[in-house]
């Protein structure tokens, strides 16, 4: 069983009116919300995490990633023998976890199926979005911090499962 | 007080009302961002915007239906505004405050107001504490036996409603008092599963009823006006079909009744926008009753806009943005007679049955008086999820009889290829001697003008007979 959007803002908002609350692990299922308040101040805005480990999306890592199609309106041409990462929901694109930190992903650089490559933020709500394949990052097609569509290429990636380099 | 001045508005709708509203966005200078779903990418109101955003796949409860995404997509695209068209989330008061809270001008009335007329029980009450007759009804009903009394008192047959409903679910009517277990059951199954809350209550049914409705809007700065009457007895199954402007069966002393009481009713919720305040009026004995209040842009409007030459569109973008009504209730001028008939990718000959498919070829009519809101073209695939609504046809004369004239005009002229449509229903109701004379009540489309099929006579709208035509 899934938490709904509603479940998660419901969670937040319980959390958000406690008094003295600093960060908060969740575990329910398959499904992890790790909260974490900035500063002493209550009124400051939330920092959230959010996190999906759930047997399912392992099962199925094709989840996060759609096949290039011919004919739709996104903008990037998805050249042969690539795949494209594509926006499994329209957010906010994030290649950080956090403001200053380092990207998850580079350029050139080897990744996993697993690996989280970038978030995706709906109102508040941040969504790990990985790879889904084993291979290169060749290039980040999203801006950081801009406006994702639902189905954008994010990034492409050269599909192939030899050791990193 | 500050004023929410618009400069960029995000359209969280689809079809002719995303092309309405883009237009009038467009003769106020705003800037328009469509959110379209994977299906409408290519749309119309996707090419006509300064910008579209896709929000999600084609399914609207995984696009049109989502509040976060459409509000996400607003502040994304630097948005200020957002309209909400008709149905999707257009009477959600979770969507209303859920903009308000992300600093977003929802162009529609208060989370309150919605909230209040969306609970059609509250509405009811409402609406009596305003002064405001309703039919004879009951509160919420706790079970049999309460439904039994309120037969005992007002008689039968009675009709079964879903306080949480609208477009006919979860209503039921009862001629005999055996049925009414039975039928409390089927409407409490029935609007728990499509509202998610089974309360229930009744009223009397009202054999021979006119649906007319008062357009009224409201500004920020507390003025109220109304822009008269709709007749929209032509419907089927509780769904519109054809509308009119003025009522063939309202005089002037009942349209001053009509609108005194919608005007009282708005004021109570301090509404601002847009909203329509239906009524039934019995045929029989000429009483009218509140049935309930709308609280967005209704499909029907252009008819009251072209009797009144008034922009309601115009209207919501400049009350939502904080200015004053451009006009008072003495400007009000109605002149003539408008009709519309809307045209959807439906099969009469076949139930009404949806026609989702390519339409090979579609030019609309071009004639004076005639206006035609649609975001279809030749080549366009009607989409299997959403309504069936492909055009609207308005027509403006002088009167009655000259506007139903110019819309058999109008209806003959529109090329439709590719798909069945209603148009064939709109021509044969046209001609017949129960429309012309302004006869028709809520029940008259099912009950005498379909039901003729069964009665030996050709039916109306029988594929040979459709086939036969010229």
């Amino acid at each position: 069983m899934e938490l709904t959007y509603s479940d998660v803002q419901n969670i937040l908002k319980i959390i958000d009116e406690a008094p003295s609350l600093e960060e908060i692990d969740l575990v329910y299922g398959g499904f992890r919300l790790h909260v974490v308040r900035n500063g002493a101040g209550g009124s400051k805005p939330l920092t959230i995490t959010q996190a999906r480990e759930t047997l399912a999306d392992r099962a199925t890592p094709a989840a996060a990633i759609a096949p290039p199609r011919a004919g739709t309106a996104a903008a990037v041409a998805v050249p042969d023998g690539m795949v494209a990462i594509r926006a499994p929901m329209l957010g906010t694109f994030y290649r950080a976890p956090a403001p200053g930190e380092k990207p998850f992903v580079e350029e050139g650089q080897r990744v996993c199926a697993d690996d989280t490559v970038c978030l995706i933020e709906v109102m508040k709500l941040f969504n790990s979005i990985r790879a889904g394949v084993d291979g290169e990052v060749v290039k980040i097609i999203a801006e950081n911090g801009g406006l994702v569509e639902f189905d954008q290429p994010l990034i492409l990636i050269a599909p192939g499962a030899q050791g990193r380099s | 007080m500050p004023t929410p001045a618009l400069k960029r508005v995000l359209i969280a709708n689809r079809g002719e009302i995303a092309v309405r509203v883009i237009r009038a966005c467009q003769a106020l200078g705003l800037e328009t961002v469509a959110a379209v779903s994977q299906a409408d990418r290519d749309s119309l109101p996707a090419r006509m915007a300064t910008r579209a955003v896709c929000i999600g796949p084609a399914p609207a409860r995984d696009s049109y239906l989502r509040p976060e995404l459409l509000v996400a997509a607003a502040r994304g695209t630097g948005c200020d505004a957002v309209h909400p068209g008709y149905g999707f989330l257009s009477e959600r008061a979770g969507f209303a405050s859920l903009c308000a809270r992300a600093g977003i001008t929802f162009i529609g009335p208060s989370p309150e107001a919605i909230e209040t007329m969306g609970d059609k029980l509250a509405a009811v009450e409402l609406a009596a504490a305003a002064g405001v007759p309703r039919v004879p009804g009951s509160g919420r009903v706790g079970g049999l036996a309460d439904a039994q009394v309120f037969v005992l008192r007002h008689g039968l047959p009675v009709l079964i409603k879903a306080s949480a409903g609208g477009g006919g679910r979860g209503m039921r009517i009862v001629q005999r008092e055996a049925d009414l277990a039975r039928a409390l059951e089927a409407a409490a199954a029935e609007a728990q599963a499509a509202f998610g809350d089974p309360s229930l209550y009744l009223e009397r049914f009202i054999e021979r009823a006119r649906h007319v409705e008062i357009q009224v809007l409201g500004d920020s700065h507390g003025n109220v006006v109304h822009l008269g009457e709709r007749d929209c007895s032509t419907q089927r199954r509780h769904q519109k079909l054809i509308e009119e402007a003025p009522s063939p069966a309202v005089g002037p002393g009942l349209r001053d009744e009509l609108a005194a009481a919608a005007i009282r009713l708005a004021q109570r919720v301090r509404y601002q926008g847009a909203g329509t305040v239906e009524f039934i009026v019995d045929d029989d004995t000429g009483r009218w009753y509140f049935l309930e209040m709308n609280t967005r842009i209704q499909v029907e409007h252009p008819v009251t806009e072209m009797i009144t030459g008034r922009d309601i569109v115009v209207e919501q973008l400049r009350i939502a943005a904080g200015a004053p009504l451009s006009f008072a209730q003495g400007d009000v001028k109605p002149s003539g007679h408008a009709i519309e008939c809307r045209i959807n990718a439906e099969d009469p000959a076949r139930n009404f049955q949806p026609s989702p498919g390519t339409l090979h070829a579609w030019t609309p009519p071009r004639m004076t008086g005639v206006r035609v809101d649609t975001h279809c073209h030749a080549g366009y695939v009607v989409p299997p999820f959403y309504d069936s609504l492909l055009a609207k046809v308005i027509v403006h004369a002088a009167t009655r009889p000259l506007a139903i004239d110019a819309m058999r005009a109008a209806l003959e002229a529109f090329v439709i290829g590719g798909v069945p449509t209603t148009v064939p229903f709109h021509r044969d109701v046209l001609c017949h001697d129960d429309f012309r004379s302004g006869r028709v009540t809520t029940r008259w489309v099912e009950e005498k003008f379909l039901a003729s099929a069964s009665s030996g006579q050709p039916h109306p709208l029988a594929p040979s007979e459709v086939g036969a035509r010229p």
